[in-house]
């Protein structure tokens, strides 16, 4: 080979090749996607998420929470996602639109968080409860203390404190981050059904309808 | 074999190789620092995977953040700096003159280690990227960038000024690598840290990243001392040589293209994970072409040069064969996010730091006119790498492919499947530990070796080059 200019340009156009039909392929078949506006709702889904859900999604990054949970739900017919209650559709494209740094995850060592907002409100699971789960762990997540802080009490009582762990004359007291992380948990809902986001059934019945 | 390498085989020691001692030097005893950094932040965040309450209660140490520090240390501090100092040594021996422009080396790596340093620290005081194997805070990036360019100038300039006119495949992969890695790194930095692009694209440009970090970087520079090692340590023409630029090829043009099997079934379009399984496959050409060329390689004898090399490839063969069945949507169903997807960047890593160990082992003592000080450890350092590596990437594929067919049972609490793969991690844990010490039995060697005086004894060795390699039977 002794052609040095040809071979740079051959390597340059190989790697300008890819880039360009993975990014800007999908930046053309993605690029102009909107929230999908329902008449009868009269709203845009997916719904913008409260600031403090935003502030959240930095912990969620910053902590590395991706490198244990995913959020992204497979279709139904594939895996056990559905089954396993992590949502009744699978995550397109749509959901994310709105999120600055879709965390969409590689790895489940832990639950997929897809729908932990909708899960916890089916459950009756509180904000509150959230934070002691933070707090406490569970048998395959660590304890994240270093999110709350004992304070002796000076007054009255802080009414975010959780309660009966703090030792007399003291509390403990979620931080901002934890406040902003448990906010954005509790807001994660992939629940609108996009028409692309139906499941590919080929129905007989319906066939003739149309 | 083409006359461009037997035009330096004749005299082992020489000039080249002096020249450059100092600058080299300082890029590989980097690499090896971090080697180790990278090997002790894996075994802990391996540990925690068991033991999820292992230094929960320290915030630098979250599970994530070990780990984003531990794949940052590997590869920019470990593969970067090695690699690079492979590559232009590489480069200025088959250039046929000595390196020019160290002092713009010296002056990149400085940087670069900084950038590095800087970056593991961002990570663990929370300024992470949300990016795998990007991880660096955004402050650091550019500073990398410019860093590297610096570290790269030595390259070009041997590449421009080779002695002569036609090149061998050594070449081809090292400037390639050299030449890629700007390109599509400040495309990754622009599109998703600068000027970030909308919703699940960043997770499309970020496995491009991830690939390219991969296909068109760590596996060339691999390649390339393949290429070079050997043929010279066999003395053997190479069979299959006149194909030789079509291997070369088929990794540039398919390799780049492989990153979206991770996001099989994910929300982004379904034509990305189909184009990639297709790609996996067509990449394998490569592969066949590069065995064609290195059949000799599996022969007993060569000491511990070529049997890093030997295994180091087949690790290279083994891995690309994984790729391509698991990126089928089947399998994938099965392994996708889980330990298995760990196990295939273990074994990608394994090919690139063996066939790396192989090069320093031939390396290092002519650069620095001396033989390894200590013939156990290039043997402890040995023995240790392999099996760890082994051990490790068995029991990850393991532990992976039990997780994966558990969580596809949703009678199967977490509690039952981390308790069915807990054994298996913690036999992986203890071959991360194997490593650990395999790793820094190198880097006490190097030391060492930076300190022997050259004596005439010593350079007396290096004509019966045979001496120079400590055997490792």
């Amino acid at each position: 080979m002794k052609n040095g200019p040809l071979f740079f340009l051959g390597l340059f156009f190989a790697l300008t090749l890819s880039w360009a039909g993975l990014a800007l392929g999908t930046h053309a078949q993605l690029g102009e996607l909107q929230p999908h506006y329902d008449d009868l709702e009269g709203k845009a889904f997916p719904q913008r998420a409260p600031g403090i859900a935003s502030r959240g999604q930095l912990v969620y990054q910053d902590l590395g929470c991706a490198s244990c949970h995913t959020q992204q739900v497979r279709r139904p017919s594939y895996g056990a996602d559905q089954a396993r209650g992590w949502g009744d559709r699978q995550s397109v494209a749509r959901d994310y639109v709105h999120q600055k740094r879709p965390m969409i995850g590689n790895s489940r060592l832990g639950p997929d968080l897809a729908n932990y907002g909708l899960r916890a409100e089916a459950a009756g699971q509180t904000k509150a409860d959230l934070l002691a789960t933070l707090y406490n762990g569970t048998q395959g997540m660590p304890a994240y203390r270093f999110l709350f802080e004992e304070r002796e009490i000076v007054g009255e009582r802080s009414n975010n404190a959780l309660q009966g762990v703090a030792v007399a004359g003291h509390e403990l007291v979620p931080t901002e981050r934890a406040e902003t992380l448990a906010a954005y948990l509790l807001s994660l809902k992939q629940t609108y059904q996009y028409p692309e986001a139906r499941p590919y059934a080929p129905d007989e019945n319906q066939e003739g309808a149309h | 074999m083409t006359q461009t390498t037997s035009s330096t085989a004749s005299h082992a020691v020489s000039e080249i190789d002096t020249s450059s001692r100092c600058a080299l030097s300082f890029l590989i005893f980097a690499s090896l620092l971090w080697l180790v950094t990278g090997g002790v932040l894996a075994l802990l965040n391996l540990v925690q995977v068991h033991s999820p309450d292992f230094l929960a209660d320290c915030f630098l140490f979250t599970h994530g953040r070990l780990q984003a520090m531990q794949e940052t240390s590997l590869v920019y501090g470990w593969a970067g700096n090695a690699g690079i100092a492979v590559a232009l040594w590489l480069l200025s021996r088959l250039g046929g003159s000595a390196l020019r422009g160290t002092n713009y080396l010296v002056i990149g790596a400085l940087f670069w280690n900084i950038g590095v340093k800087l970056g593991v620290y961002g990570i663990a005081f929370g300024d992470m990227t949300s990016f795998s194997l990007l991880q660096m805070p955004d402050y650091v990036q550019p500073l990398m960038l410019v860093a590297y360019a610096f570290m790269a100038a030595p390259g070009v300039l041997a590449w421009t000024g080779r002695r002569n006119d036609s090149t061998f495949a050594t070449q081809w992969y090292a400037i390639a690598a050299l030449f890629l890695f700007p390109w599509f790194f400040s495309a990754a930095q622009f599109m998703l840290l600068f000027v970030p692009v909308r919703g699940t694209l960043q997770s499309v440009v970020s496995a491009w990243y991830a690939q390219n970090l991969f296909s068109l970087w760590m596996a060339p520079l691999a390649i390339a001392a393949l290429y070079y090692l050997v043929p010279k340590i066999r003395g053997k023409v190479m069979p299959n040589y006149d194909f030789a630029i079509y291997g070369f090829w088929s990794l540039i043009i398919f390799g780049t293209w492989m990153g979206g099997r991770h996001l099989i079934g994910g929300p982004v379009p379904a034509w990305i994970p189909t184009v990639a399984f297709g790609a996996a496959i067509l990449v394998l050409f490569h592969h066949i072409i590069v065995f064609l060329n290195m059949r000799g390689i599996g022969s007993s004898g060569g000491g511990v040069v070529l049997k890093f090399a030997k295994y180091g490839f087949y690790a290279y063969l083994l891995g690309a064969i994984i790729d391509a069945v698991f990126a089928s949507r089947g399998l994938a169903m099965i392994t996708q996010f889980t330990f298995f997807q760990n196990a295939q960047w273990q074994l990608a890593l394994a090919s690139f730091s063996l066939i790396m160990f192989a090069t320093l082992n031939y390396m290092v003592p002519r650069l620095s006119g001396a033989a390894w000080p200590s013939a156990g450890l290039v043997r402890g350092h040995y023995l240790a790498t392999i099996l760890g590596y082994a051990v490790l990437i068995i029991s990850l594929g393991i532990a992976g492919w039990q997780q994966g067919t558990a969580l596809n049972d949703s009678a199967i609490s977490f509690e039952t499947v981390a308790a069915q793969y807990r054994p298996w991690l913690l036999v992986a844990s203890a071959a991360q530990a194997l490593l650990l010490v395999g790793n820094f039995a190198l880097l006490v060697n190097f030391v060492r070796i930076l300190f022997v005086r050259t004596s005439e004894s010593s350079s007396s060795q290096f004509r019966q080059p045979a001496n120079l390699e400590a055997s490792s039977s």
